[in-house]
């Protein structure tokens, strides 16, 4: 049993989810409450992930990460070596790839509290980051654990972009998922449905995890597909 | 003592999404006190409030506090809401639901956390909700509710008071208590309150400073009976309570005696109303309240009064404690009367009777 | 239509129905090896001209068509980078008995880019021991023939303990050269039939002694669940054909004798 994969991969969706929280909660409040007429485009640019398949993403990916490539380039400056076939090249490529399942729950989340609220806070003295800290924060868990939890379900399931730019390597980007693969390849189909079936054991058992504590919050669930 | 004048000069294109969009454009001087704000819906009684708090810009103009300006768009300047110290309660309240009724009170107070517990406090003591102090808003009701906005808002000791129909949906009894705490807070502070409200009620209990707004213009400022008592405009009309709005023509001017007389259209009638600014063959509108009609069933004799009409019952409906009766005297009247002089006089549908009115419970309403 | 009778209705709409079917069924569905991709599209130019049929080739890697084909994947006959596949589906009566056909030899190359430093030619498996050449891509050697050759290679030449860390997977070949000529890895252990194809010619390439490594033997089989046999017996016989021979032996394969000729020395 390969459980040095399946580390990898709950290793890769806690990173990835770490850093969609970090990078997307800033720019789901900057497009929430923007009023920027040309708001429309960037949202789009936001929700590409979503209709490019995996393999096309990765593969453009792989490109940018080469010598020539901008992000390559900047790698290769900054750490003298290459970032394709690395775990750091795996996260950024992921992140990408679960880009819209973070950004787009918490911009719902973001533009469903109550504008008069803010306003009430905005008269009452709070600055726009108290504001954010004390109202929208508070009353936005539910989307934030979604965004959390789709970004680490979307990306312990990944499978082309990783392909694409992981190269296979053992405990670096072999994934749980490329190793399934793998023994599919292989013929070793008595490994491969273990390993899956450990990888869907898992799964099931954080989401439940997640939305039972969410349930008992006592609020409701929603689909980021069906915003906007 | 806090005691200053609000002084708001203020235009701004509305554009309303149920009601048609139109200019807010006036010029408004709140003293010490209650002033308050009445108009019909969509008359921009709310966008006033959103400029002088700082949530909506003007197009044009200047907001200022004593002489501390918040916003001039000729030199620039425009404070946000967070530094005008201005309070305001919306209709909606907006209390914030994930937290208790001490921390929503206390929520202006962020800055001075070792004094906020103590004013916190004294003011939900005030306002008769410190037994609350920890429940959430979901859980008291709507006059308490009202209460606990209140004292967020002056907990903060503002400059200025705004309140967007603050009462709507309480008893009477909630709302006159409620006000009497507002002025009891306020006889301490004296500072400018500004009172939206589209209830004739209201603007009667709270008695002080009224202006009415009407499509984002002010029609007519003064004590509540001059404002209300004698509208000029048609809608103002109908929100002060004149359930008879009839058009009508002049016939002619009588200047000694400070009357016309006016045909009522569609008919022969003709009743003497206070002389306006009018030519004969002016098309007007006059004003009744169906309370200032009196109703006979013999035709009476020897009264003052100028205008006596005769006419048929139409219809006979109970209003709460009153009946309204449709009287068709060629042109047809709403007359309110009490359930004791229905049965009295033997009130019913098709019963000849004879309407009396004083001239000068007729007023002429323009548009 | 009425006054035809019912029964001659009922042909006209089956002889459409066939027809609408042939029509389709112009093309051959070929499971074709990624090292294959050059050389086949011209064996298909060829194979046009010489019979008026085409073919419909899908690439990708033999274990993966070995997998869908046991699972009921629609092909007609299977062009496999290791023999060994072909032989597992007779053995498994998945295919046509007797149809079985070593279609060439594979060889490997070592390959850098055209611009990387070093005389490739000259230094052969040492230019992999050079600094500078921080990843070297081969197909993933669990289930990729190439992949396979490609490490017993680099064990007989005595530095794959060396080099080992360095290597990085490609799903198949085509992956691994994918890896090397986008320049994320600066040298790879490729197809020779790659190597030489048009994208990849311009580059440095030392052909592996085929001593060095088990010999990659490619066969092709028939599936017994081939809608289009015929077809399939066609291409097959083409394929055996000296001009599709002469094609392949262009793009670097080498060629085990013909049935029944006399052996050829390579």
């Amino acid at each position: 049993m390969n459980f040095e994969a399946l580390l990898l991969s709950i290793r890769l969706a806690l990173c990835v989810s770490a850093i969609l929280f970090v990078v997307g909660v800033p720019l789901a409040y900057w497009l929430a409450y923007s009023r920027w007429r040309w708001k429309f485009l960037l949202e789009a640019v936001v929700a590409l992930p979503l209709v490019l398949p995996p393999t096309v993403l990765g593969f453009y990916m792989l490109l940018a990460m080469g010598p020539r490539g901008p992000l390559g380039r900047l790698w290769h400056a900054a750490f003298g070596h290459g970032l394709a076939f690395t775990f750091a090249g795996l996260v950024i490529a992921s992140v990408l790839y679960s880009f819209p399942f973070a950004v787009q729950p918490l911009i719902v989340s973001f533009e469903t509290v109550d504008r008069k609220l803010l306003d009430a806070s905005a008269v009452l003295g709070a600055g726009r980051i108290r504001t954010f800290r004390r109202v929208i924060l508070p009353l936005s868990v539910p989307g934030i654990i979604t965004a959390l939890v789709l970004s680490f379900a979307h990306t312990l399931g990944e499978f082309g972009v990783v392909l694409m730019v992981g190269g296979n390597l053992a405990g670096v980007t072999r994934t749980v998922s490329i190793d399934i693969y793998d023994r599919v390849q292989s013929l070793d189909y008595l490994a491969a449905n273990r390993a899956a079936f450990l990888l869907l054991v898992i799964s099931f058992a954080v989401l439940s995890v997640v939305y039972g504590i969410n349930r008992q919050a006592g609020r409701r669930q929603w689909l980021p597909w069906a915003a906007k | 003592m806090n005691s200053a004048n609000l002084a708001a000069r203020v235009r701004k294109a509305h554009r309303g999404d149920t009601a048609p969009s139109f200019l807010l454009d006036l010029n408004v001087e709140v003293l010490p006190g209650i002033t308050i704000l009445f108009g019909p819906s969509g008359a921009g009684k709310s966008t006033l409030l959103d400029c002088i708090a700082g949530l909506t810009q003007p197009d044009a103009g200047r907001i200022a506090i004593d002489s501390e300006v918040v916003f001039d768009s000729e030199k620039q300047v425009n404070v946000p809401p967070q530094r005008r110290q201005i309070a305001y309660v919306f209709q909606s309240l907006a209390l914030f639901p994930h937290m208790t009724v001490e921390a929503n009170v206390g929520y202006g107070l962020l800055d001075a956390p070792r004094q906020a517990r103590g004013r916190v406090a004294e003011i939900l003591q005030m306002f008769r909700v410190e037994t609350l102090r920890a429940r959430k808003p979901r859980e008291i009701s709507g006059g308490e509710k009202q209460r606990v906005a209140l004292a967020r808002s002056l907990v903060t000791l503002p400059r200025v008071l705004l309140l967007d129909e603050p009462l709507s949906g309480l008893d009477a009894e909630l709302k006159a208590s409620i006000i009497d705490d507002l002025r009891a807070w306020n006889a301490a502070r004296k500072i400018p309150i500004l009172y939206v409200t589209h209830s004739r009620e209201e603007v009667d209990a709270l008695g002080e400073r009224v202006i009415a707004l009407e499509h984002g213009k002010i029609v007519s400022e003064g004590t509540p009976r001059e404002v209300l008592d004698a509208p000029r405009r048609r809608r103002l009309a109908q929100a002060a309570g004149f359930e008879n709005l009839l058009s009508a023509t002049v016939v002619d001017l009588r200047e000694p005696d400070g009357v016309m007389r006016v045909r009522l259209a569609g008919s022969l009638c003709e009743i003497e109303v206070p002389l306006g600014r009018a030519a004969p063959d002016d098309h007007l509108r006059i004003a009744i309240r169906a309370g200032d009609i009196l109703l006979a069933t013999e035709p009476p004799r020897a009264l003052s009064a100028r205008n006596v009409l005769e006419g048929k019952i139409v219809s006979l409906e109970r209003r709460g404690t009153l009946i309204a009766a449709r009287v068709d005297c060629g042109a047809i009247f709403t007359v309110h009367v009490t359930p004791g002089a229905e049965r009295t006089l033997e009130l019913a549908a098709g019963k000849k009777v004879w309407l009396v009115l004083k001239t000068h419970s007729c007023h002429f309403v323009e548009g | 239509m009425d006054f035809v009778r019912p029964s001659s209705r009922c042909l006209l709409l089956l002889s459409c129905l066939l027809a609408f079917r042939s029509a389709n069924a112009q093309e051959i569905r070929v499971a074709a090896a990624a090292d294959l991709k050059f050389a086949l599209d011209e064996l298909d130019t060829q194979f046009e001209k010489q019979t008026g049929r085409r073919i419909n080739v899908s690439y990708g890697s033999s274990g993966n068509f070995f997998a869908q084909i046991q699972n009921g994947a629609p092909f007609d006959v299977l062009l496999s980078a290791d023999i060994e596949y072909p032989q597992k589906l007779e053995a498994a009566d998945l295919a046509e008995p007797g149809t079985l056909y070593e279609y060439a030899v594979g060889r490997i190359v070592v390959w850098m880019p055209a611009d990387a430093r070093g005389d490739l030619a000259r230094l052969g498996w040492k230019a992999l021991l050079e600094p500078g050449v921080e990843r070297i891509a081969i197909a993933n050697p669990e289930h990729a023939p190439y992949g396979r050759a490609a490490v017993a290679a680099l064990r007989n030449a005595g530095i794959y303990e060396q080099v080992r860390r360095r290597l990085v997977y490609g799903d198949n070949i085509a992956q691994a050269a994918q890896f090397v000529a986008s320049g994320n890895a600066q040298a790879g252990i490729l197809a020779l039939s790659l190597a030489v194809s048009p994208p990849m010619r311009e580059g440095k390439r030392w052909e592996v002694p085929t001593n060095m490594h088990p010999p990659i033997e490619q066969g092709a089989v028939i599936l017994k669940s081939a809608k289009d046999k015929k077809g399939a017996h066609a291409f097959l016989a083409f394929l055996k054909s000296d001009a599709a021979r002469k094609t392949l032996e262009s793009y670097g394969f080498t060629l085990p004798a013909p049935v029944g000729a006399s052996a050829r020395s390579q």
